[in-house]
């Protein structure tokens, strides 16, 4: 062989694997690509899947059911007392928090009484998002209880009760289906196959997470929020802390010259007669 | 290039990360308004991003847990990752410089917190880690038991 036809073979020889290696990187690269690709489409596909499931799931923001005589435009307030009445509370609470309890069992009397005298009407919100901090059912369950109590004309009773028998904010026994009907039993007139089968079969679940979601949207972030005419009145108010009695002193200065709304008990046990405190009786059983 | 140790500590990375989505993903799914409520603690998104963020969110993490448990497109999804948990920190220190209390919902849970009970440091330090994972995976993406190398053969 010549040397110029070895030198001619040899550059066709490295041509030949210059195109080779040139056709191993394009075709990684298109590998890389069509990996890429995939990992993004299983990536987009999760998120518009979960979107649309979600929403969804979440839908219940109007509930389809509500508590018979609930007010406000997606009937999500549960009302108590004359609404001819001249001052308005507002309340937020959890069936669930602590601090709702110990708020309640030091005022429920006087606020009783306040409604009963138709010097204020309460509007309530019962929200549920403690079960979300401390792992449970008992917000959810009690506030779905709370409405079929509502529902049954005997929520300020229920509530009372639920208020008084509060477990600790650990011990999840709302969650117990059980013990919110055995419960019920000691309000005149609640103790009846509706109101359990209402309990058991979570009926206002859905109207539960749309007060929730209402809630979620306010500007208020902790449970008690209670309101007095729209203003904040907890835990203190131009300074001064809430007390029964002053609570009864604010309502009349907000109500001074103003036409009371018409007294009565409105279907429910009449308020007690002392606005002495309540104690707690924790750890409810069922039966 | 990368070894044979580099490869099983890229291997504990991967799986290690997908771990962390597919916990994060579950947690954030049974209560879709808890999640969306989470997402708007933060005081960022307007409400119309709201709902979307919440609810896409978890399954974006379970997708990204799932490429990662498989090896799939490994560098690809180290980088997501690097990215979303860089997002999240700046989320947590956001909500730390403004002085709101919320807990950050990484795991499920989120929402306004007492400022007692408030972990931003904690919360910041975990995702840091999370992050080394994600920096290795993206450095070196060449794992064992991966699609990625299974396919490069």
């Amino acid at each position: 062989m010549s040397e110029k036809n070895r030198e001619g073979k040899r550059t066709a020889r490295e041509r030949m694997l210059a195109d080779r290696a040139a056709d191993e990187a394009r075709g990684r690269k298109k590998k890389k690509l069509i990996i890429g690709g995939v990992a993004l489409a299983v990536i987009a596909a999760a998120v518009v899947t979960g979107v649309v499931v979600q929403d969804q799931r979440s839908k219940p923001e109007t509930p389809t059911a509500a508590p018979a005589g609930t007010i406000g435009d997606k009937n999500l307030v549960i009302p108590v007392g004359s609404d001819n009445s001249p001052a308005v509370l507002t309340v937020y609470e959890d069936p669930r928090c602590p601090a709702c309890g110990t708020f309640e069992r030091e005022f429920s009397s006087t606020i009783s009484q306040l409604e009963d005298a138709g010097k204020i009407y309460t509007n309530y919100h019962i929200v549920s998002f403690i079960d979300r901090a401390v792992p449970g059912k008992g917000s959810r369950y009690g506030a779905n209880a709370l409405a079929c109590a509502q529902d049954a004309g005997h929520f300020r009773d229920y509530h009372d009760v639920l208020y008084r028998n509060q477990p600790d904010e650990t011990s999840d026994a709302f969650g117990d289906k059980a013990t919110l009907i055995s419960l019920g039993k000691q309000v005149n007139g609640l103790d009846t196959p509706a109101f359990e089968a209402c309990v058991n079969n979570s009926t206002y679940s859905g109207w539960v997470s749309a007060v929730q979601q209402d809630f979620d949207k306010s500007s208020y972030k902790s449970t008690p929020t209670v309101l007095l005419n729209g203003q904040p009145i907890y835990p203190k108010y131009n300074n001064e802390e809430i007390t029964p009695a002053n609570l009864v002193k604010w309502v009349d200065a907000a109500n001074q010259g103003k036409t009371l709304g018409t007294p009565g008990t409105h279907g429910q046990s009449p308020a007690p007669t002392s606005t002495a405190s309540e104690s707690n009786n924790p750890s409810p059983k069922a039966g | 290039m990368a070894g044979p140790v580099t490869e099983w500590v890229g291997t504990a990375a991967r799986l290690s990360l997908a771990v962390v989505w597919g916990w994060a993903g579950l947690a954030k799914i049974a209560d879709p308004a808890e999640a969306a409520q989470a997402v708007r603690a933060y005081e960022i998104l307007p409400e119309a991003l709201v709902k979307p963020v919440g609810h896409g969110l978890p399954f974006l993490e379970l997708a990204l847990a799932l490429l990662l448990v498989v090896g799939l497109g490994t560098r690809l999804v180290a980088a997501l990752s690097a990215g979303l948990l860089l997002a999240f920190i700046a989320g947590i220190a956001s909500a730390w410089a403004r002085g709101i209390s919320i807990d950050c919902g990484c795991f499920g849970g989120g929402g306004a917190v007492d400022s007692s009970q408030t972990e931003y440091l904690q919360e910041i330090l975990r995702d840091t880690g999370f992050l080394l994972l994600a920096g290795w995976l993206l450095r070196w993406p060449r794992t064992k038991f991966s699609v990625d190398g299974w396919l490069a053969r």
